[in-house]
């Protein structure tokens, strides 16, 4: 039994080291300080295409959609692997008609959801309805 | 196994049943999972056909109740690899500790074979992300993998295989 604790504990520090590499080096890293940022909306459909400017001091796309839930008309659903935008100006995206929220940043398609894109000064960040 | 008797469907049927029942217990706790433990000693205990058979059979199962997506690809193919490697290192392992490392390898892998699955319909560029985004959980899925295997493989295989000779006569 005593082996098996040695392994059991070994795997332990094993993991805590991975975590130590990934929060070090790996996971995205918000910017400190006050950033201009633009909130682009397009919901062909509903013939949206509404442009938003904020100034926020926030790191990351997700804090700044939740301080300005009300006003976006936002919606989320959070999943084991994160939190992934559902709605935007009221608008819930309908996964029967294969809906989502795209999202890009300045032009280029994210590979990470809201809580991992870091804001930057002067980016574009643009939500738009599409279907997968 | 050269023909299924009655039997080995309802022995297939009953161990895809504890595998889909044993991944929704589980399923709150995320990467946290019986499944990759059950596959192994399934293999162990009642061959490569029958589990590879327990697979299609679960995998199935998952489209039905969560949908088609591309993550079953990943899935026909991740299970299948497992139990593959499981049987070839079969007459090699002499303990527990042997399957511990498949599974704790295999939950490190997990990420890595849905990135390739990914990169297939998205680009290589998407699937790298994808597996660097999940490293992490990859590595609680591992650790978990192997501290789960390292400690109920042996009661778990004991226990299956009294209850398989019980019912089933003897099952190899």
């Amino acid at each position: 039994m005593n082996k098996k604790i040695i392994a059991i504990v070994a795997v332990i520090l094993l993991l805590v080291a991975i975590y130590w590499v990934y929060s070090t080096f790996i996971s995205p890293k918000g910017e400190e300080g006050k950033k201009q940022v633009t909130i682009h909306v397009v919901i062909s459909k509903e013939d949206i295409d509404q442009t938003f400017e904020y100034t926020t001091e926030h790191e990351f796309l997700y804090d700044l959609l939740k301080e300005k839930e009300k006003e976006l008309g936002a919606s989320f659903q959070s999943y084991d692997f994160g939190v992934m935008v559902t709605g935007m100006m009221n608008y819930v995206a309908d996964e029967s008609q294969q809906e989502f929220f795209h999202i890009a940043v300045n032009g280029e398609d994210a590979t990470t959801g809201p809580q991992e894109i870091p804001l930057k000064d002067g980016d574009v960040y643009k939500f738009e309805l599409k279907n997968w | 196994m050269k023909t299924m008797k009655p039997r080995d469907i309802a022995l297939i049927s009953l161990l895809s049943a504890s595998i889909t029942a044993g991944k929704f217990v589980l399923s709150f706790i995320p990467n946290v999972e019986i499944v990759t433990l059950l596959f192994i000693v399934y293999t162990v205990s009642f061959g490569l056909k029958r589990s590879l058979l327990v697979s299609v059979v679960f995998v199935t199962t998952e489209i039905l109740i969560y949908g088609f997506s591309t993550w079953v690809i990943g899935y026909y193919f991740v299970w299948p690899v497992l139990i593959l490697v499981t049987w070839m290192m079969k007459s090699r392992i002499k303990s527990e500790y042997g399957y511990a490392a498949i599974a704790g390898i295999h939950g490190c892998l997990f990420g890595a074979y849905f990135a390739v699955v990914e990169s297939i319909f998205y680009g290589w560029a998407y699937g790298f992300s994808y597996w660097l985004k999940g490293i992490l959980f990859d590595g609680i899925h591992g650790a978990s993998n192997y501290i789960i295997a390292l400690l109920l493989f042996k009661p778990l295989s004991r226990i299956v295989i009294m209850q398989a000779e019980r019912y089933f006569g003897t099952v190899n």
